[in-house]
C-alpha cells in the first residue's frame, strides 16, 4: 500500500510563490483563496536574512479535521493523503476550526471545504501535484514513502525530517521538512467545534434512550401476546365512562 | 360511524409519515462520522450502498424541501383545520393528562387486570380519565411533532441557505446541533406512536380512521368521550 507524503527543503525557497499560482491554476482555487502558502520568516543564517517555508495541508496521520467532521467527507484515505469528498461535505466548517495548520478554506463556488488534496484530480493521469511540477528550485519532492525506490524514500533515508508541529498537540504530520525549517511555532491549538462535539454525546442519548424505547415497546408488545384477553375492561380503558 | 378526520388530514398525515421516516433515515445516514452515528455504521452503509453518499443528501434535501413545499399550499386552504389541530393538541389538563399517561403506562406494562388492582396505589384510579378528541400521549406527541417539526424546518432551510456563507459556520454547527437535537427527540418518540397506533391492542379502529375517515360510535363514545359528548346531538357524521 503506497503512502504519499511531500517533502520540503525549504532551504531551497526562493519565495516566487509559483507553487501557490501553480495550485491555483490546477485547481481552479477561486479568487482570494489558497490551497498551499510561503511563510516568511527572519533568518540571519540565510544570505538574505529571511527564510521561506512553503506549506500546505500536512495530511496528518491524526487528523482533527477527520474527527470533525460529522459526515465523514473528510476521510484518511488509504494512500496516506486526507481527502474531501464533495458528494457528502455539507459545509458546516467543523473541519476548517480543527484544522491546527488553517489550511482549509470554505470554497465559495462549491460551498464546501477545500484544500491540498496532491492535485488528486490529475494524478490520475500520472501528473504530479502541481507545486512540484513548478517550483524552479525543485524544493518539493513528492511520493511514495513505502516504496524504497522512490526518490521521496531515498531522500528522506539521506535527510533529518523535521515536522512542523503545534505547541502540546501533535496531530502526526507526514509533510516533512528536511534538516531545519523555520518557523516551527505557528500551528494554533485547535478543537473540534463545541457543538459538533455535543453531537456525538447527544447522539450517544439517542442510541440509549431509542434502544430503551425499542426493547420496552418489544417487551410490552410481548407481553400482551402471552397476556390473556381482558374479558371485563371493554374499551373503559381507553378513558371511557365507567 | 363518526367522521373523525377529513381526507385532507389524512393525506397529510400519511403524506407527513413518509417525509418523515425518509428524512429520520437518510439524515441519521449522513452522519457517517461513528462518533456521531446514532444507529451504527451498518446503516449509513446501508444507505451509501443503496443510493450512495451523494444521493443521500441529495434525497435528504429534496424530501425536507418537498415537505415544507407541501404546507406551504396546505396550510393557506385549511387553516381553520390547522388552527382547530393547535387548539386540540394544547388543551392540556396536566392533572388529568399526567394520570393518563401514568395509568396508561401501568397498563402496558402490567397489563389491565393488574393494573386497575395497583393503580390506586400509585394514586390512580381504577380506571383512565376519559379523553377529549387526542388522548393525553397522543397530544404530547403532536406537541412535540408541531416543536420539532418547526425547528427542523427552520433550522433545515437554513442550513442550506448559509452552507455556500463563508464565515457562517459557526452558525452551521449550531443549528446542525439543533436540527440533530429535534431529529434525535423524534426518533425516540417516533417508534411509540407506530406502536400505540398500529400494534397496541384495541387500536384497529382509530388505525382504520386514519384510512377511512371514520371511526365507530362506540370506539369515539369509549375512547374519546369528551370529544363524543361536546358532538352536536343528531349529526351523525361530524367534520373535524
Amino acid at each position: 500500500m503506497p503512502k504519499y507524503i511531500m517533502l520540503v527543503n525549504s532551504e531551497k525557497c526562493m519565495n516566487c510563490k509559483a507553487c501557490v499560482v501553480a495550485c491555483q491554476q490546477r485547481n481552479g482555487v477561486p479568487y482570494g483563496h489558497y490551497r498551499n502558502w510561503i511563510k516568511e520568516t527572519p533568518d540571519k543564517a540565510s544570505l538574505n536574512g529571511r527564510h521561506y517555508q512553503p506549506g500546505a495541508c500536512m495530511h496528518c496521520d491524526s487528523p482533527l479535521c477527520v474527527d470533525a467532521c460529522p459526515t465523514r467527507a473528510t476521510y484518511k484515505a488509504e494512500d496516506g493523503s486526507v481527502r474531501i469528498d464533495r458528494e457528502r461535505c455539507i459545509g458546516c466548517g467543523g473541519c476548517i476550526a480543527a484544522c491546527p495548520y488553517d489550511a482549509r478554506f470554505k470554497n465559495p463556488l462549491t460551498g464546501t471545504a477545500d484544500k491540498c488534496d496532491y492535485c488528486a484530480r490529475s494524478s490520475a493521469s500520472g501528473l504530479p501535484p502541481a507545486c512540484v511540477l513548478a517550483c524552479p528550485t525543485r524544493c518539493r519532492t513528492f511520493g511514495d514513502a513505502n516504496d524504497p525506490n522512490d526518490p521521496v524514500a531515498k531522500i528522506l533515508a539521506a535527510n533529518k525530517a523535521v515536522y512542523v508541529k503545534g505547541t502540546g498537540q501533535d496531530t502526526r504530520p507526514t509533510l516533512a521538512y528536511l534538516n531545519r525549517t523555520l518557523p516551527m511555532d505557528w500551528p494554533r491549538r485547535a478543537e473540534v467545534p463545541v457543538s459538533l462535539a455535543a453531537i456525538g454525546t447527544l447522539s450517544s442519548a439517542v442510541k440509549l434512550f431509542g434502544g430503551v424505547v425499542l426493547l420496552g415497546l418489544a417487551g410490552v408488545f410481548l407481553g400482551n401476546l402471552r397476556r390473556p384477553p381482558d374479558p371485563g375492561a371493554g374499551h373503559a380503558d381507553k378513558g371511557g365512562k365507567p | 360511524m363518526i367522521r373523525r378526520h377529513t381526507t385532507s388530514a389524512i393525506v397529510m398525515h400519511w403524506f407527513n409519515a413518509a417525509c418523515w421516516l425518509t428524512l429520520l433515515g437518510s439524515g441519521f445516514a449522513l452522519m457517517s462520522n461513528p462518533a456521531v452515528q446514532p444507529v451504527g455504521m451498518w446503516w449509513p452503509g446501508l444507505w451509501e450502498w443503496t443510493i450512495g453518499a451523494g444521493g443521500t443528501l441529495t434525497l435528504h434535501i429534496i424530501a425536507g424541501l418537498v415537505w415544507l413545499a407541501a404546507y406551504v399550499v396546505y396550510l393557506p386552504f385549511h387553516r381553520s383545520e390547522a388552527l382547530s389541530f393547535l387548539r386540540e393538541i394544547v388543551d392540556i389538563s396536566l392533572v388529568r393528562d399526567m394520570s393518563w399517561c401514568m395509568g396508561k403506562g401501568l397498563q402496558l406494562i402490567l397489563g389491565k387486570s393488574k393494573s386497575r388492582e395497583l393503580g390506586p396505589k400509585f394514586g390512580l384510579g381504577t380506571e383512565l380519565p376519559p379523553q377529549g378528541f387526542y388522548n393525553a400521549g397522543q397530544k404530547l406527541m403532536a406537541v412535540a411533532v408541531v416543536i420539532c417539526g418547526l425547528g427542523l424546518a427552520v433550522s433545515g432551510l437554513m442550513l442550506l441557505v448559509l452552507a455556500r456563507q463563508a464565515g457562517a459556520e459557526t452558525a452551521l454547527q449550531l443549528l446542525l446541533l439543533f436540527h440533530f437535537c429535534c431529529a434525535g427527540t423524534m426518533a425516540v418518540l417516533v417508534p411509540v406512536h407506530i406502536y400505540m397506533a398500529a400494534l397496541a391492542p384495541g387500536e384497529g379502529p382509530a388505525l382504520r380512521s386514519m384510512l377511512t375517515g371514520f371511526v365507530p360510535e362506540e370506539f369515539a363514545r369509549h375512547h374519546n368521550p369528551l370529544w363524543y359528548d361536546a358532538l352536536p346531538q343528531g349529526e351523525p357524521s361530524p367534520e373535524r
